[in-house]
């Protein structure tokens, strides 16, 4: 009787998946907001560029009204609307109304929805989940400083995940009376793991308080934080780091950097880009590894860029990879030079960019000295 | 992104061909740590077929050499293209990691 038992629980566990109603969706895996899933019902669902579309893609290569999806008869189809560039199923042009399978891809411009059938307790969680990762998030920017836009050092940044969580970190601010320090980091791998990892890392820079390090010395904090966070007790993470401590009165800055590429000083007049960095290996991969540090003078008028490699590391449209000596040379020349810098070269990277969305956190700090 | 491996005496040498970017390192990272750390030989690891080295790429060999060396072993790299070369050198990898011009000279290096 014992085996007559365990049918009836199987079978009632069967039943209780198949009563759960499921609903069609569309789920972004690439593009713009990727992560986000839209239900699909029996009313018309269209997708374009601009409102009054339902499903709104920020993509300029996504016409106004581009196509439309339904579900007709239990069957997510999908028509397109005459775009300019195309709806593609599994890469294959839409030209009529077309049924999309459970797992199809539709390209539409540079976004890719796959289609999901999902139950309604997926989704709540789905939706759970992508509001966790928002207060996250929103947790991690609070961490950043805000842009300073007035006294002798003045800053802007800007901070783009490639994921909802990055593994990008910066800072900046004074170090007593007469000193000002400033970093970039950059967390081996994305995600929440990575996230941690550099939120751990920025709250001790924020209190200037790495245990026993002088924190003027840039050697001795990458070599401190060397000793505490090996990659062995961090989930197998490391991290990249780029810190400079400037001194007001003496216009010297010691720098040094742990398996970061250079930070850029541009003079004024931007006749030239001068790499700023020292060779060490990065933080947390080799309990042995010995930290130096260089210094330099910054002009007056000068500025200071420090960016992670995401900014960088990209595939052309022309499918031609980048890299920093491609993009070195975007620093100099006239530039946006009181505000918009960052803005400038974030527009450039992403216009020449191949992928929708970038693959790594993009992550540029600009400093300007009086 | 393709791997193999073979032994060169009591070195174990495996050979990356391929973009070693995020996508490639997702396909042979496993087999890659699989193919070197157990065996806890000196490895050398060809490069000349790398086109292009990414961060992670970057990650995936730091990560092995310090599996290894934690087993006893040292890893050297060769044969990196001009492009791979100035990525290793922009972050300083030969810090932890040798760098030889080829096959020879990296078993030299981990043998030595």
């Amino acid at each position: 009787m014992d085996g007559g038992e365990t049918q009836i629980v199987t079978f009632a566990r069967h039943t209780d998946v198949a009563l759960e109603s499921r609903a069609h969706c569309l789920e972004l895996i690439e593009g713009s907001d990727f992560g986000r899933i839209f239900v699909v019902g029996s009313a018309p669902v269209t997708l374009g560029r601009t409102s009054p579309a339902d499903i709104v893609l920020n993509d300029s290569e996504v016409s106004r009204a581009h196509c439309k999806v339904v579900v007709l008869n239990d069957l997510l189809v999908v028509t397109d609307l005459g775009s300019t560039n195309g709806t593609f199923l599994d890469g294959v042009q839409v030209t009529e109304p077309t049924p999309v399978p459970v797992g199809g891809v539709l390209r539409i411009g540079r976004q890719l929805l796959k289609h999901e059938w999902r139950t309604e307790r997926e989704i709540l969680q789905h939706h759970e989940f992508e509001r966790e990762l928002r207060k996250a998030n929103a947790y991690a920017l609070a961490l950043l400083p805000p842009p300073v836009t007035e006294g002798p050092i003045r800053s802007e940044w800007l901070f783009e995940p490639c994921s909802k969580l990055g593994g990008d970190a910066f800072g900046y601010g004074p170090l007593g009376d007469s000193q000002f320090m400033f970093y970039m980091m950059d967390v081996s791998g994305h995600g929440a793991g990575a996230a941690m990892h550099s939120v751990t890392v920025m709250n001790l820079l924020r209190q200037r308080a790495v245990p026993g390090a002088d924190m003027t010395r840039p050697e001795e904090v990458l070599r401190t934080l060397n000793t505490m966070f090996p990659m062995e007790d961090h989930a197998g993470m490391y991290f990249t780091m780029w810190y400079g401590v400037y001194d007001k009165a003496s216009r010297e800055l010691r720098f040094a950097s742990a398996g970061h590429h250079p930070a850029y000083l541009i003079p004024p007049g931007r006749p030239e880009a001068i790499a700023l960095r020292t060779r060490n290996g990065p933080v947390g991969a080799d309990p042995e590894t010995t930290y130096r540090a260089d210094r330099v003078l910054v002009p007056p008028e000068s500025s200071i860029y420090l960016f992670s490699d995401g900014v960088f590391e990209i595939v052309t449209k022309e499918g031609l990879q980048w890299g920093l000596g491609d993009f070195v040379p975007r620093l100099t020349g006239p530039g946006a030079l009181v505000t918009g810098e960052c803005q400038r070269l974030y527009k450039e990277v992403r216009g020449l960019s191949q992928a929708s969305s970038l693959e790594d956190d993009f992550s540029l700090l600009v400093l300007n000295f009086d | 992104m393709d791997i193999q491996h073979s032994d060169v005496g009591d070195v174990r040498k495996v050979v990356l061909a391929g973009r070693l970017d995020t996508a490639g390192v997702d396909l042979i990272e496993t087999r890659f740590g699989a193919s070197i750390v157990p065996a806890g030989k000196n490895t050398v690891v060809d490069l000349s077929q790398v086109t292009f080295l990414a961060s992670m790429g970057i990650r995936m060999l730091i990560a092995t050499n310090r599996s290894l060396s934690r087993k006893g072993g040292k890893i050297a790299l060769y044969g990196a293209s001009p492009a791979v070369r100035e990525v290793i050198d922009t972050v300083a990898l030969t810090e932890l990691i040798p760098l030889a011009d080829n096959e020879v000279e990296a078993i030299g290096i981990v043998a030595g």
